[in-house]
């Protein structure tokens, strides 16, 4: 009697239990592609949210090639604004004193107007702080070139002991439990937690938004302005193989991608740049090649920031340089240099002024 | 009937050896019958899979970068750091007339290895037998930002001012001196078209090597002198150093 009563109670309950699913089935999201899909859901009950953002087109300015832009990290308004945000946040180093912003301001080129800058510690750095124009068409990135991406640029930084000196365990961390940066990131990324990857990733999606394409020059090549005499006079110059200041500097962009050994320094040199990156004595002393737009306001110039004006610039190259194994057969005459009169390198000067974007250096 | 039997088998034998097999005769074809005597014109072929090597030479030895060591016809002694340049129009031909372009513009620097071998895989087989390209860019093609994309900008960009499009060639080094640094860019300058074509013969169609022999273009017909002066806007320079080219600077094999 009792054995059939169990049996009976059980057949009971595992026919209500088996009843049960099919009677009231788990409704929820049931899109695999929606921020809440839910894994349990039978049922769509309609409360699907998908991640939406919106695409930024890069209006590629007239002269310059498609911009670099990798296809896991394509440009969001989202992604721009949260990189836009870090950029500019001084949670990313290690005393939370400097943002990246602190030594790359729009006021200089973002660049900054020291020889060499200051980290939170107060160490020196011994390169000049890059500028950062149109670094969308960069193939590489540095001095020295060694972050090929802007993504992998913006890891250095902020873990670099004489720059920003934090970790990046550090930094997700303060991220992750901040008020505002984890719904920013999941709006950008759609992820739950941050991490290192997604922060370079909307750094490099806002610095591919420092487009410089609106200066005196580009005016006067669209027919809205006229140059001056002197600066006309300078722009043949640049353009001649008398100054020869084209064969690095070409193009709308205003520089090669490639990287020179400009003449210097004598051997034996200070910093290897590309050299020591490659391991290959050839490349010794050679540098990325700046773009000059925006040149004016981005002094000291050079890797090292050794001279503080542009007419020191041009007297460098107007003196011919120094010899060196790996000194770029492009500065032809060494010693000799281009022999241009006072005039002419005071034009050559202002035709460099006229590559000035005032709305780039936010000062219109 | 033991003869009757001998003609029978006589004729039998006679109509059997006269029955040609038709297929395709033509051994490096995939469908090639052994057995066909009589071509039924429906060959077919494996495409083919094209191999360009670029190879440079200075006075008949493999160019080595950096080295004093070379001499041209005004005896200068000379190094090459650099050299760069452009071949477009690169196309095979069959003796009846039909052209396949294997590439519009190809980039070739001596510094990135992977621009020293063109590879144009699955081409329909042709029986070519020659191969022609163009030095350069023609007056269709070297227009300014007409490749922006292409791996030889911006650095190989001509200006404005010497009339725009791209340079031909950036061969340079330093002579004499190591303080004396020459720049023997071509191009077309002032509007005027010193790209040039050549065409020659080709026995293996896989494997194609471009050989371009550097010191010739300082010499025959004419002896060029190395200069450390600009000579992209000098067109008797650039007239010379383009029919020294055409003469023997390429040759293929």
């Amino acid at each position: 009697m009792k054995l059939g009563t169990y049996i009976f109670l059980g057949i009971i309950l595992l026919f209500v239990f088996s009843c049960k699913k099919d009677l009231a089935p788990i409704s929820g999201c049931t899109d695999n592609t929606a921020v809440n899909f839910n894994t349990n859901a039978i049922t769509d009950d309609g409360s699907c949210i998908f991640f939406n953002t919106t695409p930024i087109t890069i209006e590629t300015p007239s002269g310059f090639p498609n911009m670099n832009i990798p296809s896991n990290n394509p440009m969001t308004v989202e992604g721009v604004a949260l990189g836009n945000k870090l950029f500019h946040d001084k949670i990313l180093s290690g005393n939370e004193m400097q943002a990246c912003a602190s030594c790359h301001l729009q006021s200089a080129s973002f660049s900054d107007t020291n020889q060499f800058s200051a980290g939170i510690d107060g160490f020196l750095g011994d390169r000049n702080a890059s500028t950062l124009v149109n670094v969308g068409w960069n193939n590489s990135n540095f001095w020295d070139g060694r972050a090929s991406s802007l993504e992998e640029q913006a890891y250095d930084p902020i873990v670099n002991p004489i720059e920003m000196n934090d970790t990046w365990i550090n930094i997700e961390m303060k991220l992750n439990a901040d008020n505002e940066y984890p719904t920013l990131f999941k709006n950008a990324f759609n992820i739950d937690y941050i991490d290192s990857i997604h922060v370079v990733m909307a750094i490099a999606q806002f610095e591919r938004t420092l487009i410089s394409a609106n200066s005196k020059f580009d005016k006067y090549l669209r027919g809205e302005t006229q140059l001056t005499s002197s600066e006309l006079g300078g722009y043949a110059i640049f353009n001649s193989e008398k100054g020869d200041c084209f064969h690095c500097h070409g193009t709308q962009m205003f520089m090669d991608n490639l990287f020179h050994n400009n003449g210097l320094d004598i051997e034996p040199f200070t910093d290897l740049g590309l050299g020591k990156i490659t391991n290959n004595a050839s490349d010794n002393a050679k540098f990325k090649t700046p773009t000059l737009r925006n040149i004016e306001f981005s002094a000291p110039y050079m890797h090292d920031g050794r001279f503080s004006t542009l007419e020191e610039v041009v007297e460098h190259y107007n003196s011919g340089g120094e010899y060196s194994l790996t000194v770029d057969p492009l500065m032809k005459k060494l010693g000799v240099g281009l022999q241009l009169t006072n005039q002419e390198k005071q034009d050559l000067v202002a035709f460099l002024r006229t590559l000035t974007d005032s709305d780039f250096i936010g000062s219109n | 009937m033991k003869n009757i039997f001998l003609i029978v088998c006589a004729i039998a034998l006679s109509l059997s050896a006269c029955k040609k097999e038709e297929g395709c005769i033509d051994p490096i074809a995939i469908n090639y019958n052994v057995d066909a005597t009589l071509d039924n014109g429906d060959c077919d072929y494996a495409p083919i899979n094209v191999f360009i090597h670029f190879n440079h030479y200075v006075n008949d030895t493999a160019l080595v970068v950096n080295e004093m060591t070379y001499t041209n016809s005004t005896n200068d002694i000379y190094s090459i750091q650099t050299l760069r340049y452009l071949i477009s129009d690169i196309t095979l031909h069959t003796d009846n007339g039909i052209e396949t372009l294997l590439d519009e513009v190809h980039f070739i620097d001596i510094s990135i290895d992977s621009t020293l071998i063109l590879n144009i895989p699955q081409i329909n087989y042709q029986n070519y037998t020659s191969i022609s390209f163009t030095m350069g860019l023609d007056s269709i093609k070297n227009i300014t930002n007409l490749f922006l994309n292409e791996n030889f900008f911006p650095s190989f960009v001509w200006p404005e001012f010497l009339g725009g499009g791209y340079h031909y060639m950036q061969l340079e080094g330093d002579f004499n001196t190591v303080f004396n640094g020459y720049a023997t860019h071509t191009g077309g300058t002032n509007g005027l078209d010193f790209s040039f074509n050549k065409t020659f013969q080709i026995t293996d169609i896989d494997n194609i090597n471009i050989n371009m022999e550097i010191a010739n273009w300082y010499k025959n017909p004419e002896a060029f002198e190395l200069t450390t002066d600009g000579i992209m806007g000098d067109i008797n320079k650039q007239t010379i150093l383009k029919s020294n080219g055409i003469k023997d600077v390429f040759s293929v094999n």
